[in-house]
């Protein structure tokens, strides 16, 4: 038999796996790539993990829930176009000012944020009242939400944001860009909401057993759309970090974001199941995905690989899932 | 003796579905304390008596008396209101969350900041431990997933949420038909236990010894009506059978074992 204090060593490494792997990917680069080992590289890699960082936090709730969200790439974009047509001096772009021209911040989030939650509270109304199933009704909001995306812009781009949105775009603080900190403190946020709430609580039960919590009284419904409109309102911000990061829109901005932000959430140990995974999990999986992505680009490797090493590595972490349930059953 | 009220009276109660009577007129109490088993066979209406008293479905006819009140639930919500509730096997818990947090369900203990609710886990941890540790049940640790628990345990943590909730009256449908020969002494132990904190049980199971060990009472159902309405102490199994395949008449039966334990004073 083993002890208590091993038994919670063991599960706490099962639970942090990730992030173990995290740090053993990193200092298996720093050793065998040259010029991998600097504090550039590292924040190029937070930089990079922003905004399918960002995505991959409401992707993982309707996950968590329950429930799955293909919309959130292109709901990005959309997000990210609007902040542009409106925003933005050249191009498609209208170039409204604000006084003082900092509101623009306050404003463009408000906007961006809305019209993802709007594209979610649909997604979300569609599934839990007409009991359409998640997987058709937000596909089909993956493609006409590009469509309008497209159709809006007639194809063409928005350039040059308003300078005060780019200020975030280019500042930095202590290495690490403004807008990386943005998805660490959304990381932060919803790790916290997720994990001490009721709501998140309730999220996480909802995910396991969906009868039990209505049997105990938990309003499921509402919950489920409520999952949908943070997935489509975080979605929205991270297609306005998008926007600041490109300093515009284009009618293609984004396009296979989904597939990378799935893949961390999966990577990072979230069950497509339900009910099960974390968001640290998730953000470990996110900077996992972008260290391979610098190392490979670091090494000269055709760009092309990195898919093939992102498909292997979402199947290695459904396999280490199964090996880690196991484990599990056993300690109990 | 004073005659106490008992905890519910089903009087007359009958349901159809179309031209078929699947009740056709059940009436008899149960008690505070009282463990009484339901016992019939394929079809003979115990599953849509139970979820009649639960509130999953309403009668046709006939009235539910709750404590002295006339009641009639039209969800199992209202009647879980009431403290009446069914324990199904797994379909109460979420075994992707630890005990603690299947025991507060929807009733999380929170504490405000700046308006934000938070959950106090050490709060609910003691409280749950508190309820589980009076209730004489032995669960590993309260913060192990409830999948990795055993059918028994995940019983005892639905069973003593239940007493620990203000539960009054808890229908047990099948309880241990998934479980082990050890498992299911343990789970017929919890159920008088329970009954002994003053709830009013009501197990339906196909296994005549466990009714007998367990049960103040049978209450037979045949052809949607009460066949038998004995003290466990005053029949035997061979009886209760005859009572259930309809070998003993149904008057003759009433008559030889009269309705319920305040007569039988």
């Amino acid at each position: 038999m083993i002890s208590p204090f091993q038994r919670a060593l063991i599960e706490f490494a099962l639970d942090n796996l990730v992030w173990f792997m995290l740090v053993f990917v990193l200092a298996i680069f720093s050793l065998t790539i040259p010029n991998f080992f600097q504090i550039g590289i590292f924040a190029n890699i937070v930089e990079q993990s922003t905004f399918v960082g960002v995505m991959a936090i409401g992707l993982a709730i309707v996950i968590i829930a329950g429930h799955m969200d293909l919309s959130v790439e292109s709901v990005a974009a959309l997000s990210a176009m609007i902040t542009g047509i409106l925003f933005c001096s050249h191009g498609i772009g209208q170039g409204y000012t604000l006084t003082p021209a900092w509101l623009v911040i306050p404003v463009a989030a408000l906007i961006a944020i809305f019209v993802g939650g709007v594209i979610g509270a649909m997604n979300g109304w569609l599934v839990v009242k007409l009991q359409m199933n998640a997987f058709i009704v937000t596909l089909a909001s993956y493609i006409w939400v590009r469509g309008l995306v497209v159709a809006i812009s007639g194809g063409r781009s928005a350039q040059d944001l308003a300078p005060p949105l780019r200020f975030i775009g280019i500042e930095t603080m202590g290495f690490i860009p403004l807008i990386a900190w943005i998805a660490i403190i959304c990381f932060v946020v919803f790790t916290f909401i997720m994990g001490r709430t009721p709501f998140g609580r309730h999220v996480t039960m909802i995910g396991g057993n969906a009868v039990a919590t209505f049997r105990a009284g938990i309003k499921v419904d509402q919950l489920v759309l409520l999952t949908f409109v943070l997935a489509g309102a975080i979605a929205g911000l991270a297609g306005l970090l998008l926007a600041i990061r490109t300093s515009g829109a284009t009618a293609n901005l984004g396009t296979g974001m989904l597939f990378n932000a799935f893949a961390a959430v999966v990577i990072g140990g979230v069950s497509l199941k339900g009910g099960v995974g974390r968001l640290p999990g998730v953000y470990a999986g996110v900077l996992l995905l972008s260290s391979i992505h610098t190392a490979i680009n670091l090494m000269g490797l055709p760009a092309h690989y990195t898919q093939v090493i992102l498909g292997a590595l979402v199947l290695a972490a459904v396999l280490l899932d199964t090996v880690k349930l196991s484990i599990k059953q056993m300690l109990a | 003796m004073t005659v106490e009220t008992p905890l519910l009276r089903l009087e007359n109660i009958t349901r159809n579905f179309g031209a078929i009577d699947a009740l056709r007129g059940i009436t008899f109490d149960i008690h505070r304390g009282e463990v009484v088993a339901l016992l019939g066979d394929n079809g003979a209406g115990k599953s849509t008596l139970v979820k009649i008293i639960a509130g999953g479905l309403q009668p046709t006819s006939g009235t539910m008396v709750f404590e002295g009140r006339q009641r009639s639930f039209s969800s199992p919500a209202e009647a879980k209101a009431a403290g009446i509730e069914t324990v199904y096997q797994d379909l109460s818990l979420c075994t992707n969350v630890d005990v603690v947090a299947n025991f507060f369900m929807g009733r999380e203990i929170v504490k405000r900041y700046f308006g934000i609710p938070v959950l106090q886990e050490a709060e609910m941890q003691a409280a749950a431990a508190q309820a589980i540790a009076n209730a004489g049940t032995k669960i590993p640790s309260l913060r192990i997933n409830v999948e990795h628990l055993s059918g028994g345990q995940r019983q005892a943590i639905e069973l003593n949420r239940f007493v620990h909730w203000g539960g009054k009256l808890v229908l047990l449908d099948e309880p241990f038909a998934a479980l082990g020969v050890e498992q299911t002494r343990r789970g017929l132990d919890m159920v008088k236990r329970i009954a002994a904190q003053g709830i009013g049980v009501v197990i339906i199971t196909h296994i005549m010894a466990q009714a007998f060990q367990v049960a103040d009472r049978i209450v037979v159902i045949r052809h949607g009506k009460v066949a038998g309405n004995v003290r466990t102490k005053n029949t035997s199994p061979d009886e209760v059978v005859r009572m259930i395949t309809g070998e003993a008449l149904e008057a003759a039966a009433q008559e030889m074992r009269p309705n319920g334990p305040q007569l039988v004073q």
